[in-house]
């Protein structure tokens, strides 16, 4: 299939700047190099072979600043970079929000941190920073915000208009999850308009991939999504892997999937009592702290620590998994096949909670192409998309497994999803447990400094919330030149704003509280 | 935000009534109500303190309440960014006297992980926002910590501490 759009692209576009890519070594299969002139036709071509939006980011090479598209597709593998070059000194860019609706938010994160304008776009205020900022951060050398650019950043204003009033919903607020605050415009009990402002726990995590080097990011990436810090680890250790052409021992492999798997139930558990205390069911809370301790009883073991694990090392671990860990994993697998009947009688056949999730919120698969959702979300919608399948990183290539998808897309299909990929996990790791056979856990001879020849990769790992994506440019020392990560919450979080009008305020909770967020990634 | 701001000490009253003083702070230190105000992963750790097997209700402070009027512990967990600064003054300033704080884990206390030269966006302490009575270091601390830094509230509201720590004798 990759050799058939290749073929295709080039007889529409042009041959010159289309090359295929060795997906083993950079992630990606075909890199377009379009022009300002070409861009719309590239964009569109993948639109219409139905390609989902991936991810778009900013390089600043100095002499001039790079944008990036990635799109990819649910029926084949087949990643695509498209890049554009742009001149600093006139940094002019048609929107592509118009054909893929997801690039709206990330134009707008690239003119913020880079100064890229992008033209036609619908609005251009600032969605993470604060009000006091003074350059661009993630341009090489200081440049200066400009003064009618720094408008922009007290973006939201409120206007005024009879019977409607607005309520300012977080940052500081139990439904939110964290820090995240949207300001919805409300007519009665109806929401008419719903405006997320984010970058209250922006900490500049892409930054400091810029600043330290391979080995020192590494406990940042359990701080970016620390719900899931196994998936972001996996991640980033592949990436770099990856890049270094490092190999992994078996062994090392199969923890991995074993630690990545109690990592997912232990956060899609959290996320049941949390949105459940949503819904007004503050109950299931205290149980499901309970399989989380058991979880991080485990895991404390061989990592060391309860939540912001750092386990994983370029060629393979931190530590080795022993007997104990073992046991403690088989006990954990049998006590919670009988967990789940009871949160099965406890929520999923309660009339209150079906009655407060069925039919509402509802997502489709061309939405999903369009905004680049992932995971559970993606799932819910029938769309089988599944990283673990498509590319397997860890061991995931020979485990057997199926992943859970929904129908209708509605939120209590994300619930439905999310409950039976924690039964998927527990079908991993007892497979995984029985794979497990003795060797070394980590590779002989990983350098202490990691340097890397001059390059890029993309790898992408499948987080409990879905596809996280992480892009590293590397020019050859020990230090990242650039470090992009795709995060899953903020792809997710992009479709709140088009679901909420016209909902009841009670179910906007209900549909923000089934997307999942986890604030520190979307921010990062 | 950039320098150290010295803060005036208020919780202290004019008026003292000896035997009152003591039995009304003896009676805080055992209900102190913590404000449900959860900044990143911290706040992860400071719920699981909260939840049945570390049982923060022990103590008398299992009672989180979503609004700031209702709340006379803020415990800080997580990253303070330039953004929320202001927001957390406010809520801060929303409690009602006497309040307390907690600053819980590396990033509240100094800026933690993310202090680096040139860092845009970090408030580098809450100290330097509001006063804060307790540190709990940690990048998370664990449950027992925060539970440790709870008692040290109440020491210091009573004067003395509610479980006394043994001697070594051996
Ligand atoms: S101290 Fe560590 S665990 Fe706590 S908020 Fe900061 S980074 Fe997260």
């Amino acid at each position: 299939m990759v050799t058939d759009i290749l073929e295709k692209l080039k007889t529409t576009i042009g041959a010159a700047e289309i090359s295929e890519v060795s997906y083993e070594e950079r992630g990606y299969h075909i890199s377009v190099a379009a022009s300002k002139e070409t861009l719309h036709n590239v964009i569109k071509f993948f639109d219409d072979r139905k390609f989902y939006f991936e991810d778009m980011l900013c390089v600043d090479y100095k002499d001039y600043l790079e944008v990036v598209y990635f799109f990819n597709n649910y029926r084949f593998l087949c990643r695509v970079k498209v890049t554009l070059k742009v001149d600093p000194a006139n940094p002019h860019v048609a929107t592509m929000s118009g054909i893929f609706d997801g690039a709206a938010w990330y134009e707008r994160e690239i003119h913020e941190f880079f100064g890229v304008v992008f033209d036609g776009h619908p609005n251009m205020g600032y969605l993470f920073l604060h009000d006091g900022i003074e350059f661009y951060p993630l341009r090489k050398g200081k440049v200066r915000i400009p003064p009618e650019d720094r408008e922009r950043l007290a973006y939201f204003k409120v206007d005024e208009q009879e019977d409607a009033f607005t309520v300012n919903f977080g940052p500081q607020h139990p439904s939110t999850h964290g820090v995240l605050r949207v300001v919805v415009k409300m007519n009665g009990e109806y929401v008419e308009a719903a405006e997320p402002v984010l970058g209250y726990l922006h900490r500049m995590q892409e930054k400091m991939g810029e600043n330290r080097g391979f080995m020192q990011f590494l406990p940042n990436t359990s701080r970016m999504d620390y719900l899931g810090p196994m998936s972001f680890n996996a991640a980033y250790v592949s990436a770099v892997e990856k890049l270094c052409k490092i190999s992994v021992p078996e062994r090392a492999n199969i923890i991995r999937a074993i630690t990545i798997e109690l990592n997912r139930i232990s956060s899609h558990l959290l996320w049941l009592g949390a949105y459940l205390a949503d819904l007004g069911g503050l109950t299931p809370f205290l149980y499901v702290f309970d399989d989380r301790e058991q979880i991080n009883d485990i895991l404390e073991r061989i990592t060391g620590s309860r939540l912001t694990y750092c386990y994983m090392r370029f060629g393979g671990l931190y530590n080795d998994v022993d007997e104990k860990f073992i046991e403690g994993t088989r006990a954990f697998i049998a006590r919670m096949y009988d967990r789940l009947k009871m949160y099965d009688t406890l929520v999923t056949k309660n009339v209150i909670f079906i009655n407060r999730t069925k039919g509402i919120g509802i997502l489709d698969e061309e939405g999903a192409r369009k905004y680049g959702f992932s995971g559970p979300v993606l799932r819910s919608v029938g769309v089988p998309y599944d990283i673990r399948k498509t590319e397997p990183y860890a061991a995931y290539g020979r485990i057997n497994f199926d992943v859970p998808i929904g129908k209708s897309g509605d939120v209590l299909d994300r619930y439905m999803v999310r409950v039976h990929d924690m039964e998927v996990s527990m079908k991993i790791i007892k497979q995984s447990l029985d794979m497990l056979s003795d060797g070394p856990y980590v590779a002989e001879k990983v350098p202490k400094k990691m340097k890397p020849v001059a390059g890029d990769v993309y790898q992408a790992a499948e987080s409990p919330r879905g596809e996280v994506g992480v892009y590293i440019v590397s020019d050859g020392t020990d230090t990242p030149y650039r470090m992009h990560w795709r995060v899953p919450s903020f792809s997710n979080l992009i479709i709140f704003p088009y679901l909420a009008p016209g909902t009841l305020i009670a179910d906007a909770i209900s549909i923000l509280g089934s997307l999942d967020l986890c604030i520190p990634e979307i921010d990062r | 935000m950039g320098k150290r701001s010295i803060h005036l000490e208020t919780k202290d009253a004019i008026i003292k009534f000896a035997l009152l003083d003591d039995i009304l702070n003896l009676a805080r230190a055992n209900s102190l109500w913590p404000m449900t105000f959860g900044l990143a992963c911290c706040a992860i750790e400071m719920m699981s303190t909260a939840m049945a097997k570390f049982d923060l209700a022990r103590f008398g402070a299992e009672i989180f309440r979503p609004s700031p009027r209702q709340a006379d512990v803020m415990i800080v967990s997580g990253t303070v960014t330039k953004k929320m600064a202001p927001l957390l003054v406010t809520l801060y300033e929303q409690m009602p006297a006497p309040k307390w704080v907690i600053a819980m884990g590396n990033c509240a206390i100094s800026g933690g992980p993310f202090l680096f030269e040139d860092q845009y966006n970090l408030v580098e302490g809450v100290d330097l926002l509001v006063p804060v009575d307790v540190y709990v270091p940690g990048c998370p601390p664990r449950p027992e910590a925060l539970l440790e830094g709870l008692l040290k509230l109440e020491e210091k509201l009573t004067g003395k501490r509610r479980f006394p720590t043994p001697e070594a004798k051996w």
